[in-house]
C-alpha cells in the first residue's frame, strides 16, 4: 500500500541517521568505538497478557440488559482488536520492523486468547507463540536471542500502544550502560523495555524487573503518543486519533477524499453520506440514506443498514447494524454495544437491530485449545495483505466528493 | 398498578420481548381507552427489552395521544436508555428519575392549567366599564 511505503521511507531515513550517530553506514545496526565497528543485533519480544481484559470482568455487573450467559464485551485482547484496519499488536510490530530488527517473537498467554492473530501484511521475521507462563517464556526466548547472536532486545507488552522513538530509546540505553531500561511516561512506567539478553537471559524475567526497582535502573521518558488501552473508552479514543492524525500511525486502506478511508472491498452506497474523518473497513456495506459522521471507524465486513446514524463510534469488526438505527458514542461488537457517554454495556437479544454478520471471517483459522506452548507456521498465522486495485472501485459511486 | 388520583402508575415487566409486551397491552388497554389517559410506565423492572417493547411503547403513546392524555417513563435504568437512544424514541418521551415524580409532572400540569382566569370580553365588569365611559 502506498501509505507502508512512504512510512517505511520515513523510517528508513530514521534508521539511517541514527545508524550514523552509531557510527554505521551499512548492515542492520553497528556501534562505532576505539575497538572498532561491532555488531549490534536487535530483537523484539511482543506479549500479549489479556491483562486489559480485566475491564471486561466488571462490565458483567453493568450489563444489565444482559442475560445470564454475559461473558464480557469482547472475546479478545484489545491490543488485537482491529481498529482503523489493523490491530494495536501489527501497528506496533509495523514500528518494529521499520527500525529493522533482526526478529520478532509474539508471546501470547494462552489462556487469554481465543484465536490467533491476525496479521495484514506478510512479516518474514515474526512468529508467534501461545505460552503457558510469560515471564519464564520471555527468559526463554532471550535465551534464545544470546544463542542466536542477538545482543539487545526490546521487551514490549502490546497492552498499550507507544509511538516513541525506539531508535532513540536503544541509544538511551546503549549510553546508560545498564542491563535494563525501563521506560515511563506521565502517567507513571510502561511495560517497554529494553534489555541486555547476554546478561539477562539466565534470570527470570519478573527478577530483572525488581532489579530496576532496587538498583534505580535508567528511566526512559516518553514524550510522544501513549495509549494504555485499558478500556473500550481508550480503544474509541485511540480509533478518533488515528482518525484525525493525532498520532503517527494512520488508517488503512485508500483516501478517497480528504478525511474518509476506504479499504478494499468497502462499499458506500451513493445516498449514504460519509463525514470525515471517517474509515469503512474491507468489505463493509453503507446502505442508503446511512450516515457515518464524527471520528466513526466502520471496521471490516459490517453492513450498515439504510438510514441508520454512526455517530462518534467504532463498529468492530462482523458487525450488522439494522434499519434505522442512531448509533452513538459506542463501541459495538456483534450483538454487544458498549455505551461510553452512558458507561454502560448492553447486549441486544434481538437480531434486527444487530447481530454478528454472516461474512465470512477473515481470521487464520487457529484456536488455542491446549495451554501448551504452541508454535503456529508462519504461512499459517500471516494472511495476504489485500491489495489496492489499481482502479478504485468506489469512484463510481462515491457521491460525497 | 396503582393509581394516583387520576393518574395510573403500570410497572413494566422484566422482559419486554413480542408476547409479553402484547399481555401488557391488553392490561393497559382498558385504562387508555378513557377520557384524558394520563399513564406512567415504572421500567425499573426492565431486563430485557427487544424491540416489540419499544414498539409497545410507542402504540400506547400513540392511542394516549390521541385521547388527548399522556404516556410518561419512570426510573429508566442506563441500559434501557441506551435502547431508546439506538431506537431514536427516547425523544418522544417524558422520562422522570422515580415514578412519584412522573405522576408529581402530571399534577403540577393540571393544577396550572384548570383553574383558568376567565378572559377579558367575558368579565362582566368589562361592559359595564364601556357602558359607564360611553
Amino acid at each position: 500500500m502506498e501509505f507502508h511505503r512512504r512510512r517505511s521511507k520515513i523510517d528508513e531515513h530514521k534508521v539511517f541517521s541514527k545508524a550514523t550517530r552509531l557510527g554505521n553506514l551499512d548492515g542492520p545496526l553497528f556501534t562505532g568505538g576505539r575497538e572498532g565497528r561491532k555488531s549490534v543485533g536487535l530483537g523484539v519480544v511482543l506479549t500479549i497478557s489479556g491483562k486489559n481484559q480485566d475491564w471486561a470482568q466488571g462490565a458483567v455487573g453493568s450489563a444489565e440488559l444482559a442475560g445470564s450467559d454475559w461473558l464480557g464485551f469482547l472475546d479478545s485482547p484489545l491490543e488485537l482488536i482491529e481498529l482503523v484496519g489493523s490491530s494495536v499488536l501489527e501497528r506496533l510490530i509495523e514500528r518494529f520492523v521499520a527500525i529493522e530488527v533482526q526478529c520478532i517473537s509474539v508471546l501470547a498467554e494462552a489462556s487469554s486468547l481465543t484465536r490467533m492473530p491476525l496479521f495484514r501484511a506478510a512479516f518474514g521475521n515474526v512468529t508467534v507463540k501461545a505460552v503457558k507462563d510469560l515471564d519464564s517464556a520471555i527468559s526463554q526466548e532471550l535465551a534464545l536471542f544470546s544463542q542466536k547472536g542477538i545482543t539487545h532486545a526490546f521487551v514490549n507488552s502490546a497492552n498499550a500502544y507507544t509511538e516513541t522513538d525506539l531508535l532513540d530509546l536503544f541509544c538511551f540505553h546503549r549510553e546508560s550502560r545498564q542491563p535494563i531500561t525501563r521506560t515511563f511516561d506521565n502517567e507513571g512506567p510502561l511495560d517497554l523495555w529494553v534489555l541486555d539478553c547476554s546478561k539477562l537471559h539466565r534470570v527470570e524475567f519478573e527478577t530483572s524487573l525488581n532489579h530496576v526497582g532496587q538498583n534505580g535502573a535508567p528511566k526512559y521518558f516518553i514524550r510522544e503518543y501513549v495509549n494504555r488501552l485499558l478500556s473500550p473508552r481508550d480503544v474509541r479514543r485511540l480509533a478518533a486519533d488515528i482518525l484525525r492524525r493525532s498520532c503517527e500511525t494512520a488508517p488503512c486502506g485508500k483516501q478517497v477524499r480528504p478525511g474518509v478511508w476506504i479499504d478494499q472491498g468497502g462499499e458506500v452506497h451513493r445516498r449514504a453520506r460519509i463525514v470525515a474523518p471517517a474509515y469503512i473497513g474491507c468489505g463493509s456495506k453503507i446502505r442508503a440514506d446511512a450516515l457515518v459522521t464524527r471520528f466513526s471507524d466502520i471496521e471490516r465486513d459490517c453492513c450498515v443498514d439504510s438510514g441508520t446514524v454512526i455517530e462518534d463510534s467504532s463498529i468492530l469488526a462482523n458487525t450488522t447494524v439494522g434499519i434505522c438505527l442512531d448509533l452513538c458514542h459506542a463501541v459495538a461488537s456483534g450483538n454487544q454495544l458498549w455505551n461510553l457517554e452512558r458507561d454502560v454495556a448492553v447486549e441486544i437479544v434481538d437480531t434486527k437491530v444487530m447481530r454478528f454478520s454472516t461474512a465470512p471471517r477473515r481470521h487464520a483459522a487457529h484456536t488455542v485449545s491446549s495451554n501448551e506452548p504452541i508454535e503456529v507456521p508462519q504461512d499459517a498465522v500471516v494472511s495476504q495483505k489485500p491489495t489496492m486495485p489499481d482502479t478504485w472501485q468506489f469512484g463510481n459511486n462515491f457521491s460525497q466528493e | 398498578m396503582y393509581t394516583r388520583g387520576p393518574v395510573i402508575v403500570m410497572e413494566l415487566p422484566e422482559r419486554l420481548n413480542h408476547q409479553e409486551a402484547k399481555s401488557f397491552l391488553e392490561e393497559l388497554q382498558p385504562f387508555l381507552e378513557g377520557d384524558r389517559p394520563s399513564i406512567v410506565l415504572d421500567c425499573s423492572q426492565i431486563k430485557h427489552l427487544e424491540s416489540a417493547g419499544v414498539e409497545m411503547l410507542l402504540q400506547c403513546l400513540e392511542q394516549a395521544m390521541k385521547r388527548d392524555g399522556d404516556l410518561k417513563l419512570a426510573a429508566v435504568s442506563p441500559a434501557s436508555a441506551v435502547i431508546l437512544e439506538l431506537m431514536r424514541v427516547d425523544r418522544l418521551f417524558e422520562v422522570f428519575a422515580t415514578s412519584e415524580q412522573a405522576v408529581r409532572s402530571f399534577q403540577i400540569f393540571a393544577s396550572a392549567t384548570v383553574p383558568q382566569t376567565q378572559p377579558w370580553y367575558a368579565a362582566p365588569q368589562g361592559l359595564t366599564d364601556l357602558k359607564a365611559a360611553s
